[in-house]
């Protein structure tokens, strides 16, 4: 991104704004996502493994919806790693859209390192049937 | 052959149309590059993906085997020790509309001849299985005294 911005300083204005001071410090992984939608809300479900209620942050803001979770567990002392597949990595995913999600109806679920995210969708962008007189 | 200093274009020099338009030409590209490049370096394979991440510590009693199964019900993982390799089975099952969706998690690994089997225990919390594989007692490491006469 900043790469392209310096080639293209054009590109800059346009650029999605990123809020770094609310960004995480330190190595970031980025967690297994799905989306769905139905006719009234996005359901977004993130793996979380690892993460415990206390460790976990849903923020939204204008046009988008951040997701962090850190991880609850750490290396009791005395144990050796033999082999290691995992991350230790704080989990953040960041998804933007088009303020089409009714942001105080947003609900959320945390369950066994599973994130279940209900992301209502607001009136006007809900379908709507048209009487034909 | 000459060598020409390289200078960055700048709005000016961009053709005078490209001011017309509230978003840059090359916003789509550049999000497009973004998404590439997050979905080959990142894993952007959503919650089918059935990969089972597994961690494998060892103290001096036990043995540790790690695995993230996040959102499972415990009453569908199955843990067996047959022939030295321990397997993971685990099914995720995933309500989509009305219909409900089942993903298969499936793991093995070798585990030494130094555990024992009947002592093995597993504890299933943040979507993390941990499994302790107590090691038999003949092999944990003993302190002897030996008296030097």
């Amino acid at each position: 991104m900043s790469l392209f911005n310096t080639i293209n300083p054009s590109a800059c204005c346009t650029a999605t704004p990123r809020n770094e001071a609310t960004r995480t410090e330190g190595s970031v992984q980025k967690p297994v996502y799905q989306v769905t939608e139905s006719d009234d809300a996005y359901e977004l479900t993130v793996n979380l493994p690892g993460v415990a209620k206390d460790g976990l942050e849903v923020t939204s803001d204008a046009g988008e919806i951040r997701v962090v979770g850190r991880r609850a567990w750490s290396r009791p002392k005395g144990w050796t790693s033999l082999h290691r597949e995992s991350a230790e990595a704080t989990y953040e995913l960041v998804l933007t859209h088009e303020n089409a999600i009714n942001s105080e109806k947003i609900g959320a679920e945390l369950s066994d390192g599973a994130l279940q995210v209900t992301l209502p969708k607001t009136e006007k962008v809900k379908p709507r049937k048209i009487t034909v007189n | 052959m000459r060598i020409i200093r390289y200078s960055p274009p700048t709005t000016r020099s961009c053709s005078p149309a490209y001011r017309r338009y509230a978003r840059s030409p090359w916003a789509g590209l550049e999000s497009e590059i973004d998404r590439l490049f997050t979905s080959s370096l990142g894993n952007e394979a959503g919650p089918s993906s059935t990969k089972v991440p597994v961690d494998l510590y060892e103290d001096k009693d036990n043995a540790y085997v790690r695995a993230e199964l996040p959102g499972i019900n415990r009453d569908n993982i199955a843990i067996e020790i047959v022939d030295g390799s321990l397997a993971i089975n685990a099914t995720r099952k995933v309500k989509e509309g009305e219909k409900e969706q089942s993903y298969t998690y499936a793991r093995s690994v070798s585990v030494p001849d130094s555990v024992d089997a009947d002592k093995v225990g597993a504890v299933y919390e943040n979507g993390v299985l941990t499994i302790t594989l107590p090691k038999h007692e003949a092999s944990k490491p003993k302190k002897i005294t030996v008296a030097v006469k």
